[in-house]
């Protein structure tokens, strides 16, 4: 059996990470470009973790905790912040949400 | 305590205290504004009176660390040139403020920024540090702006709110650029101007690097002076700010670029200056004659003012392009001069657009029957303009023109007839329009019933202003026995000066003394006080305690 | 305190006058009035103390001191200044009274009698100056006080105009009298004039060939204050002022101020290479003989006396020019006394002819204002150069010195004598004698007596100031070289210029005499003019003063007024429009075109940003 290198980590963390961003890129519907901005995030976790362990240091998991935890209190905000515009919009999709333009 | 440091924070303090007013009190936000300026004025007599000249160099000067890793700190302290200065900024920032009376709304926010502004104004002028000078020149430049955009008078108010944040930004910056590219070059570590000047001195930066860095603070502090073609910021701005905005910065802040030159870039890059030194030349010549054809030409008094105001820093210019004792001590003179004659006109103007509602000439016209105060005086600052002697102006710009004689002979003709003719036509059909004449109904509804400044303290802003104009003017040597030995310091020592093949070679001697019938006192440029001897140059300074 | 400090009560007593009228009295004024007059007094009184007490002395004190600059304020008193300080005071002291009684009622008498004030503290000023940097200083403060006088009635356009083209025209001579101080200064290092003189004694080519060109700078200052061509437009338009103003400016002092500057400098004229006198003598002689001609044709009577200054104040540039600063400043002196009077006597005629200026509705009025006439008619002989009146005396010194020099100047300033004559001999004719010819000049009264007691106060010297010895006094001030003619006072003085050179004396007597003749045969109970009908364009062109104002004002309109349009037009379209908007456009313009890619879409933003990321990576990590 096929031992799991490094390489193998990295490639999965690659794909979650890309079909996040084709998530947060594509889809219209805001609640869903969150959760694929959270899976980018977590592209991100797995690379981190395994790296650390391949590295053999604990540098790259304790990165993890902190993002886990910041993304925690960024999901509370976020969502919050979904949930006004809503209220506000009666929409949350994103191309309702075009006030930046000038 | 440096009493600098009581003129500096009083007003700035005063700034913070004016926020915890409530704004229905009117009158104590006035007075304090007043008080609050009223002290540095007299503290700043005080200093000019008890400075001593015969021992010269830095006085009252206090030193405090503030960022020492970069060599930056709180250094205040007066010397002949600056002690002249900051006893002009406190004149005229308590002129300023009496002026005030006029500002009707949001009188809390107003007399805030007038007070930040003010010790901004102060601080500038009495800091001895390179840093601490910038910075409170800013310090002073941002509440113009707001107050020209918000308080601020005429149709094209936001434009010219615009025009002058942008210029004076960029000329700030530029010179900025140039600050610290002298800074590093340098090696010091330290912002001290004095000390810098002297290192400086001793081992001078090469040839290239100054070439380089020169131009950088000519344009940028040549902007905020209003250098020609970088003018055009000024006759709007001020058309535009609010009286004592205008007599603030046309007055006071607008001499911190010359007195940047002056202390900064002459000493400091005494070789980049004098290969740029034609260019000041010629520009300064279009601020005299060009402004002054511009000036003849204006239909608003405010604008002919500005233009005649940005014509009179071609003088100062002048002087400092002199490259001697005698033309950069006049154009100290002349940064004194102008700014006690900005202040009073802005001032005198601000009080008939008052009166008037429009300083348009065409709508004005024999108003002197009718408000004789603010006539006259109006009339005796023009003619302080257009270099009357017994006025201060006279002094500087005969210096100037004396100083510039031996360098540029051709470009003095130029500024004398800039002096003495063109600014006469514009200045006397000013009078002629708006003062002489019958009088003429103003506006739509018949003729306006004039004010003529009734109380005394509606007047005192004018006559303290006329008054130094004129003590100034009859006794110069109150200015130029301070000025003098500490710009003999600045000056790099001489070469010889490219002399005009008239000028003869003559020996210098001792000043002749009245009653005897003196030796023949030919005196060239050479002159020992060109070469200052080495060891006056380290002075005492006197700490308070 | 030595009896040398009057001198600064002398200089300052005006100036503490119109300070303490400005400041303090101006609401009343028979007091201010009487303030000004005492400090008139006051100078005379001490000029008088000091010219008999003293020969020459200096006083100084340092004004300015500035590396190789040096300006005192100092008082310089010998035989020219202390003689000048005695025509100034004395004749203002006596323009000052007699205003007190003409400006009655006017509602600013008290700013007239400030302004007089300052004016006698500046006009003094020149006087005693030591160094020609205070000369300038005081030169441009009687330019200004001047224009303060002339632009009395400010109200009225025609007043406010002339006081401005006075100032102006006086800024341009000006001009060129401070870049020969700039010169002069460059050339010798001082500008004090025992300096100045004790370094050209000892090395008179000291100065160069630019010599010519310094003395021709100086004398522009002249131009200017003397109203010499081609600055002498402004002199007559100044007859806009109150007449007393004209009397003080036009006679005794800020006209004679440019004559008095050339005596002054005549040291640094008169050097080897220097070849400005000869210049100076024919702009002179030929302002004398345009002023004369235009005068004969002018109708107002102060404009003829206004023009008669003109041509007389050319007389002595000229006799400058000719190398004798002695007779142009006897000439000075004589003149100041019986212009005045004239001046003073025509402001008695417009007085009583209730501000009536034209002399052609005169007529008779030698019946009805009989002090007037008496001292009008020994002004006008004085001027016309009538033995024993003074002025003959002092220009038969001119004629002389023409007549030593250079013949052509000669016979020109003995037409312009002959002119004089005549155009004098037509105003009092007219005004004076035949039938009155309008209902104003039947009801005349005479002025009261603070207007007449000035005018036998100046009648005085008018006829005896010609054999006061004032040549004896000057030739201390230039030697004997310089000073041409007369040396004794007293009795002998008064026949000696036929035994000292008999020819212009005789010369001078005949053309008074012709003069007188042809000016009966022309005016005698005329009730027009009759030159027009007989001269034709000439008589037009002499009534419009030669068009000179006219061409200068074209002058100005081509030049300044052109350049002045054209620097307005520069700024507001090409500098503010063209580079500072156009600045500003492609700042806004590149702003809109980055715009375009600000959709608002939050996606397309997560995308460029990811392909940014992606490109930075591809950098860091690949292309390396």
């Amino acid at each position: 059996m096929m031992r799991a290198g490094l390489e193998h980590y990295l490639v999965v963390s690659f794909l979650l990470f890309s079909l996040g961003l084709l998530g947060v890129v594509a889809r219209r519907n805001l609640l869903v470009v969150y959760m694929s901005l959270e899976l980018m995030l977590n592209a991100a976790n797995l690379a981190l973790v395994a790296m650390s362990r391949f590295n053999g240091n604990l540098d790259g998991q304790v990165l993890v905790f902190f993002i886990i935890t910041v993304a925690a209190a960024e999901v509370a905000v976020g969502l919050a912040l979904i949930v006004a515009l809503y209220r506000r919009r009666q929409s949350a999709h994103v191309e309702d949400l075009a006030s930046l333009k000038l | 305590m440096s009493p600098l440091t009581l003129i500096i924070l009083l007003p700035l303090l005063a700034a913070v205290g004016v926020a915890f007013v409530p704004r229905s009190f009117r009158l104590l936000i006035r007075f304090t504004a007043l008080l609050s300026t009223f002290v540095p004025m007299i503290v700043s007599l005080a200093l000019f009176v008890m400075f001593d000249t015969a021992q010269g160099g830095v006085q009252f000067g206090q030193k405090a660390d503030w960022v020492p890793s970069l060599g930056i700190q709180f250094y205040v302290g007066v010397d002949g040139i600056n002690v002249c200065l900051v006893l002009l900024a406190t004149i005229v920032a308590f002129a300023a403020a009496c002026v005030s009376w006029e500002i009707q709304q949001r009188e809390k926010e107003y007399y805030i920024l007038l007070l930040l502004m003010a010790g901004g104004i102060m601080g500038a002028f009495a800091s001895l540090d390179l840093f601490l000078f910038y910075f409170f020149h800013e310090l002073a430049l941002v509440p113009t702006f707001i107050m020209i955009g918000v308080w601020g008078r005429g149709a094209d108010k936001n434009y010219a709110t615009f025009k002058i944040t942008l210029y004076l930004s960029l000329g700030a910056l530029i010179a900025l650029i140039g600050l610290i590219a002298l800074y590093q070059n340098s090696g010091l570590r330290t912002f001290d101007m004095i000390e810098l000047a002297r290192q400086l001195k001793e081992r001078p930066l090469s040839t290239s690097t100054q070439q380089f860095i020169f131009p950088w603070l000519m344009f940028g502090f040549g902007i905020l002076v209003s250098l020609w073609p970088f003018h055009t910021w000024a006759p709007l701005g001020y058309g535009a700010a609010p009286t004592a905005v205008s007599m603030l910065h046309a007055g006071v802040l607008k001499k911190f670029g010359l007195y940047g030159l002056i202390r900064v870039a002459l000493p400091m890059l005494p070789e980049g200056a004098a290969s740029w030194v034609h260019w000041l030349v010629a520009l300064s010549l279009g601020n005299i004659i060009y402004c002054g054809f511009v000036a003849m030409r204006q239909k608003d008094l405010n604008l002919l003012i500005g233009n005649s105001s940005v014509a009179h820093m071609g003088f100062a210019f002048l002087g400092i392009a002199s490259f001697n004792v005698l033309g950069v001590t006049g154009a100290v003179v002349v940064m004194v001069a102008h700014g006690l004659l900005a202040a009073l006109s802005f001032g005198l103007t601000g009080y008939l657009y008052q009166t008037a509602k429009t300083l348009e000439m065409d709508r004005l016209g024999g108003l002197l029957r009718g408000m004789p105060f603010v006539g006259t005086v109006s009339i005796m600052a023009m003619m302080a303009g257009c270099g009357l002697p017994g006025f201060a102006n006279f002094v500087g710009e005969a210096m100037v023109f004396f100083g510039i004689w031996k360098v540029y002979p051709m470009a003095t003709v130029a500024a004398c007839w800039g002096a003495l003719v063109i600014g006469a036509v514009y200045m006397l059909r000013a009078v002629r329009v708006v003062w002489h004449g019958a009088s003429a109904p103003i506006g739509d509804a018949g003729t306006v019933a004039w004010v003529d400044a009734p109380h005394w303290w509606r007047r005192l802003p004018y006559l303290l202003l006329l008054s130094f104009l004129i003590l100034f003017g009859a006794i110069p040597r109150l200015l130029t026995d301070k000025i003098q030995p500490e710009v003999a310091r600045l000056l790099p020592v001489q070469k010889q000066l490219p002399v005009p093949s008239l000028a003869v070679k003559s020996s210098p001697s001792e000043s002749p003394k009245p009653f005897s019938p003196a030796p023949l006192a030919a005196v060239a440029v050479s002159d020992s006080i060109f070469q200052h001897p080495g060891e006056a140059r380290h002075r005492t300074e006197r700490n308070d305690p | 305190m030595m009896l040398q400090h009057i001198a600064w009560i002398v200089l300052f007593a005006p100036l503490a006058a119109a300070a303490l009228i400005a400041l303090a009295t101006r609401r009343d004024d028979r007091l201010s009035a009487q303030i000004s007059i005492a400090a008139s007094a006051v100078a005379f009184a001490g000029s008088l103390i000091l010219f008999l007490a003293f020969d020459r002395f200096e006083l100084a004190w340092s004004w300015l001191n500035v590396g190789p600059l040096k300006v005192d304020l100092g008082f310089k008193f010998d035989a020219l200044s202390g003689l000048m300080l005695l025509v100034v005071t004395g004749v203002g002291t006596a323009i000052h009274v007699y205003s007190f009684g003409y400006m009655q009622g006017d509602r600013s008498f008290a700013r007239f009698f400030a302004s007089m004030s300052l004016f006698m503290f500046s006009m003094l000023g020149i006087v005693v100056s030591n160094n020609l940097a205070q000369m300038f200083v005081f030169w441009e403060l009687v330019g200004v006080s001047s224009y303060l006088l002339i632009g009395f009635w400010y109200e009225r356009p025609a007043a406010a105009d002339a006081s401005k083209k006075a100032f102006i025209a006086n800024r341009v001579g000006d001009f060129g009298f401070l870049l020969g101080i700039l010169m002069v200064w460059g050339l010798l290092g001082t500008v004090r004039f025992d300096e100045l003189e004790a370094r050209l004694r000892t090395d008179p080519g000291a100065m160069g060939a630019a010599a010519t060109v310094a003395g021709l700078l100086l004398f522009c200052g002249a131009v200017g204050k003397s109203a010499q061509f081609p600055l002498h437009v402004w002199l007559p338009d100044a007859m806009e002022g109150p007449t007393p103003v004209s009397a003080l400016i036009h006679a005794a002092t800020m006209v004679a101020a440019g004559v008095f500057m050339l005596c002054r400098v005549f040291f640094l004229l008169n050097v080897p290479d220097s070849s400005a006198l000869p210049v100076i003598a024919w702009i002179g002689g030929g302002t004398g003989l345009l002023a004369a001609l235009i005068a004969v044709q002018q109708d107002d009577i102060k404009r003829i006396l206004a023009y008669s200054t003109l041509s007389q104040l050319g007389m002595m540039v000229m006799a400058v020019g000719l190398g004798g600063p002695g007779p142009a400043m006897y000439h000075l002196v004589t003149h100041a006394f019986f212009k005045a009077l004239l001046f003073l006597g025509a402001g008695s005629v417009i007085h009583a002819m209730h501000h009536e200026q034209d002399i052609w509705k005169m007529g008779r009025l030698s019946q009805r204002l009989p002090v007037t006439c008496k001292t009008f008619l020994i002004g006008a002989l004085a001027l016309c150069g009538v033995p024993p009146f003074s002025g003959f005396y002092s220009k038969d010194a001119i004629l002389a010195q023409g007549f030593e020099h250079n013949t052509w100047l000669f016979l020109l300033a003995v037409f312009t004598a002959w002119l004089t004559t005549f155009y004098m001999s037509r105003l009092v004719i007219v005004a004076f004698f035949g039938g009155p010819k309008s209902s104003g000049a039947e009801e005349a009264h005479e002025s009261p007596g603070i207007m007449t007691s000035p005018l036998i106060f100046l009648a005085v010297p008018s006829v005896v100031a010609g054999i006061a010895g004032i040549p004896g006094r000057l030739s201390t001030q230039f030697g004997a070289a310089a000073e041409g003619a007369h040396g004794p006072a007293g009795f002998a003085a008064l026949f000696e210029p036929f035994s000292h050179s008999p020819l212009p004396a005789f010369l001078g007597l005949l053309v008074f005499m012709l003069g007188v003749a042809a000016a009966c045969s022309f005016y005698w109970g005329a009730k027009e003019d009759p030159l027009p009908s007989k001269l034709g364009w000439f008589a037009r062109a002499m009534k419009d003063r030669f068009y000179f104002d006219e061409i200068y004002s074209a002058l100005v309109r081509l030049t300044q007024e052109t350049i002045a349009t054209a620097a307005a037009w520069f700024d507001r379209w090409i500098l503010s429009g063209l580079m500072v908007r156009g600045a500003h456009g492609t700042t806004e313009l590149v702003g809109r075109a980055l715009r375009l890619a600000q959709t608002g879409n939050l996606q397309t933003y997560a995308l460029l940003l990811a392909f940014g990321v992606a490109w930075m990576l591809f950098y860091a990590l690949v292309a390396r």
